[in-house]
């Protein structure tokens, strides 16, 4: 545990240390602390999970917080690994992807600075079992994401979605602070064992804790209702910080529902389904308008929320599974959920670091003037292909295991042989398998229109080179990473098993024998890996004479980028079929006159929650406020009437009440 | 064994009897005499000899894309239970790896026909995207709602549905062989989902997005598309024909099944003509109404008394 320590202040000093370097050497110096701090940090991670062991350290504070533990129980360790691999690929990545700005004489200083220490305080924020040390944790881990996500607050736009961001993490923690106060009024103490306690033998509390804590954690994780900041900050932040956001911190979220699980025990069975149905729509809202963007990393944000709708639903089968004393049910929810934590940052770090290498290429983010990238940035298409494909489930990459595992414990639900655990589960099965095949619809649009055929325009044809190297190694390594957890799960499944037995307390060591399913599943991908190289190999080793032609066009011979689909196009019909799920805003100029000058058709959709909840909201909030504008006079006597006016009010309270 | 190897066969070369029967079929009704029931697969190996013509547009995705979705199809068809209900590969949940692996043939034929850069293909692409997302959730209703009857999470469970399921059993079948009818006629694009035969880009779904792809690679995405016509035909027969029988016997009534199954999709091709294509999603979504109906019939069985 000593080494965690030591690794943390590795982690803060990195970014100091950075400050003294000039020019590039500044990032290598931040990397190659970082990569320390991340070894130092998740050794003794791992020996948690190999060993199954709990470890813990107390840290004497002053006075006020007495002693604060920290603890490395198999989640937490989980956890610190996510953390740590993924923030280390999200720093060297850094290294090219910041070069650009290094040369606009931007302040990378603060921004290193604010990057490590968003890694130092969501390692602290995952092993912190006292309850107000980890606010404090959460809180820096909140404010300094903020700062990273304003790096270019030049821009109007990123300074809007940073407030928002900020906005909705300061609400958030309102919850969470709710939800700890009741704890600590319970049990009268401030750690996290001591909640547990108090809590298990009060039932009806623990309910409206955990319900309180979904809410605030839920934020963060970006649960719908509660996503919005989501899909703006995620767009707004530097590729890198988008990556490590929507990869590890949105994840933290998670953490802290997990954490709450296992503070509060068995659920009751309304919060199982409240939680399970919560994520299924997370999960559809999400990836339905994943589709309807064009702006590539508000595509990838929304499917942030897809992704943590279905890590939610696997959480949702296992407290379904705790609540119905099923013990498999809730290993394989757990499990599956669990996984899919790792599975998910592994390839959405994957997509956002590629995306970020179009974007600096292209100098922008829509989709719909890109095309044919694949002939000019191989390796980045390939990488995006590889992500693609695991974000959408298909074996033999990562994400199909994570999802299987939920999809089996909803099966073993079934049996539970309780009339709305079937009802529930199998309207989950089939929501699931829409969540599947609307990713595939969303991601060979994105990946077809960004890679594939002809640019669209002259961003299309800027790029003359695929990225550099230290671009490419972080997201190859991720994709290794993709491939190897889908050809073998087994070897995971275990670990997995371990941190999912940590939030439940029950003990899943019967549950192995999913292992045994995994192994067969690993020989099956395996074969299946092989049977397409052979294929591939027959087909280039026996090919025919190839000719090149034009592509078929109906006759004519002249086809050129922009007959092609577009985005819009190609996500049309199915958009149409769902038409009241939208707010759709056109903006069209039609041609006039007998010889038309100018013309264009654009179309934008909102989300329906920013269109018709939030934006009321907000013109309402204006509009009374409004009312106390009078109040400002800018007289700075009035202010000390006000001030007084206040005190008087205070002491007149005090003397009711006292 | 020797089942397996049968099986195996069966996947390779019945689909293109299969696709011979259907053109036959429709001969018949037009009141041709038709091309051999062999014709397909003379046209397979003759498409196999001839040279590629490829467009210039296209990357790497386009040539590997054939491959993947030949081994990926041939992959799934592991897990199907074809002669005497017998898988080669035999898992529990294995419908989902079935149905996942076909979704990433699905996802290489997309992604290859937007390779092109052609508009038509495109639309074909975006079409075939649009009807999965309807298709799919509907087939893991009606499986998970059998194997919920059951209490079995292999594709066994298909043709347990009369034995466990009392008075309600001819019903779910009915239902749940409407159910991957549908799906066969969809996921196979045939009439009144799609015409193999047009000859008009824009009302093509499947046709339109292996316009470009030749020679060999059209020759193994068509014969792919043959073999997931019989995986699906397969299911049907799960539920049709007794387990239990000797293995002549079933070998027998599952080569008939299948050709009647060809037959009829046949007759409805000569019989009715395409769907508008603006209402061809609300026949589709009939599938997902009967795979509901399926499952009502499976909760009142379990908690109807």
């Amino acid at each position: 545990m000593n080494n965690f320590f030591i690794g943390i202040l590795v982690f803060l000093a990195s970014g100091l240390l950075a400050c003294a370097f000039k020019g590039e050497n500044k990032l290598k110096a931040a990397g190659t602390a970082a990569a320390i701090g991340s070894v130092l940090c998740a050794a003794p991670a791992f020996w948690v999970l190999f060993n199954n062991v709990n470890l813990g350290y107390a840290l004497n504070f002053n006075p006020l917080f007495k002693t604060v533990e920290f603890a490395l129980n198999p989640l937490s360790a989980f956890f610190v690994i996510v953390i740590c691999v993924m923030s280390l690929m999200g720093v060297i990545y850094s290294n090219g992807y910041l070069k650009p700005y290094l040369q606009k004489a931007k302040n990378i200083n603060s921004h290193i600075i604010f990057l490590t220490l968003l890694i130092a305080s969501m390692l602290l924020v995952v092993t912190c079992t006292n309850a107000l040390m980890f606010l404090i944790f959460w809180e820096i881990m909140s404010l300094s994401s903020f700062f990273l996500v304003i790096f270019e607050s030049d821009k109007k736009e990123v300074l809007g979605a940073g407030i928002k961001y900020l906005v909705f993490m300061h609400i958030s923690v309102i919850f969470i602070i709710l939800a700890f106060a009741i704890c600590a009024i319970t049990s009268g103490a401030y750690d996290f064992s001591g909640f547990t306690l108090a809590l298990g033998e009060n039932k009806e509390i623990a309910g409206i804790v955990f319900a309180l804590a979904f809410i605030g954690f839920g934020t963060k994780a970006g649960f719908v209702p509660f996503h919005n900041w989501l899909p703006d900050a995620h767009p707004a932040a530097p590729s890198h910080v988008s990556a490590i956001m929507s990869g590890v911190m949105i994840k933290t979220g998670i953490y802290g529902i997990l954490r709450m699980l296992s503070i509060c025990g068995t659920p009751s069975k309304a919060i199982a389904y409240t939680v399970l149905i919560i994520s299924l729509i997370s999960a559809i809202y999400g990836v339905l308008y994943a589709i309807t963007q064009h702006d590539l990393k508000r595509l990838l944000a929304y499917h942030s929320i897809e992704n943590i709708g279905i890590i939610g639903t696997g959480i949702g089968v296992g407290m379904l599974g705790m609540c119905y004393n099923q013990p498999l049910v809730s290993a394989l929810g757990f499990g599956g959920g669990i996984l899919h934590i790792l599975n998910h940052s592994i390839f959405k770090e994957l997509l956002f670091l590629s995306a970020g290498g179009v974007y600096l290429k292209t100098h922008t983010r829509n989709i719909e003037i890109l095309g044919g990238l694949i002939k000019t940035m191989p390796y980045s298409a390939v990488l995006f292909l590889i992500g693609s494909v695991a974000i959408c489930a298909l074996p033999p990459f990562n994400g199909f295991i994570s999802e299987f595992l939920i999809y089996f414990g909803m099966l073993k639900g079934l049996l539970i042989n309780d009339f709305f655990a079937l009802i529930a589960l199998i309207f989950a099965i089939a929501a699931l398998a829409l969540v599947g095949t609307m990713a595939v619809l969303c991601f060979t649009k994105a990946f077809s229109i960004i890679f594939l055929g002809m640019p669209r325009s002259e961003n299309a044809q800027m790029p003359k080179d695929d990225v550099e190297k230290s671009m490419l190694f972080p997201m190859g390594f991720l994709a290794v990473l993709a491939l190897l957890i889908g050809v073998f799960p087994q070897y995971i499944l275990k670990y997995v098993l371990e941190a999912a037995s940590t939030v439940s307390g029950l003990n899943y060591a019967s549950s192995f024998e999913c292992c045994d399913l995994m192994s067969t599943i690993s020989f099956c991908a395996l074969g299946f890996i092989l049977f397409t190289l052979v294929l591939l190999f027959i087909k280039t080793k026996f090919s025919n004479k190839v000719q090149l032609h034009n592509t078929w066009g109906c006759g004519y011979d002249r086809g050129n980028s922009r007959m092609q689909y577009s985005a819009s196009s190609y996500a049309s019909p199915f958009l149409s079929m769902l038409r009241p799920l939208f707010k759709k805003v056109f903006d069209i100029e039609k041609p006039k006159q007998l010889f038309p000058k100018s013309a264009h058709f654009s179309l934008h959709i909102d989300d329906i929650e920013e269109a018709y909840i939030l934006k009321p909201l907000v013109k309402f909030d204006e509009w009374f406020l409004s009312k106390f504008e009078a109040m400002q006079s800018g007289n700075i006597q009035s202010y000390i009437k006000y001030g007084l006016i206040f005190l008087v009010l205070i002491i007149i309270g005090c003397l009711f009440i006292g | 064994m020797g089942l397996k190897i049968l099986n195996l066969i069966i996947v390779l070369f019945l689909p293109f009897l299969m696709l011979g029967v259907i053109k036959k079929t429709k001969a018949f009704w037009g009141g041709r005499y038709g091309a051999s029931v062999f014709q397909p697969l003379w046209d397979f190996i003759k498409l196999m000899k001839k040279d590629f013509v490829i467009s210039k547009t296209t990357s790497g995705v386009f040539k590997i894309a054939p491959v993947i979705i030949l081994s990926s199809t041939l992959f799934a068809a592991l897990f199907v239970p074809l002669v005497a209900s017998s898988a080669i590969i035999t898992i529990p949940a294995g419908f989902i790896l079935f149905a996942y692996i076909l979704s990433l043939s699905k996802f290489f034929s997309l992604i290859s026909a937007m390779d092109t850069g052609s508009s038509f293909e495109g639309m074909g692409a975006s079409r075939e995207a649009c009807f999965t997302t309807i298709v799919e959730p509907a087939f893991f209703m009606l499986l998970a709602s059998v194997m919920a009857l059951c209490g079995n999470f292999t594709f066994d469970s298909l043709g347990k549905i009369i034995q466990n399921s009392g008075g309600y059993g001819v019903l779910i079948c009915i239902f749940a062989i409407l159910v991957l009818f549908i799906m066969i006629l969809t996921e196979g694009s045939r009439v009144p989902v799609d015409d193999p035969a047009t000859h008009l880009e824009l009302t093509m779904i499947h046709e339109v997005m292996i316009l470009d792809n030749s020679a060999a690679d059209l020759a193994i995405i068509s014969w792919a598309s043959g073999i997931k016509m019989l995986l699906l035909s397969s299911l049907i027969a799960a539920i049709v024909i007794p387990q239990g029988l000797s293995l002549g016997i079933s070998a027998l009534l599952y080569i008939a099944l299948m050709f009647l199954i060809s037959v009829v999709i046949g007759t409805i091709e000569s019989a009715t003509a395409r769907i508008r294509m603006s209402h061809v999603f609300e026949f589709v979504f009939v599938m997902s109404s009967f795979a509901l109906v399926v499952l009502s019939l499976v909760v009142a069985r379990m908690f109807g008394g």
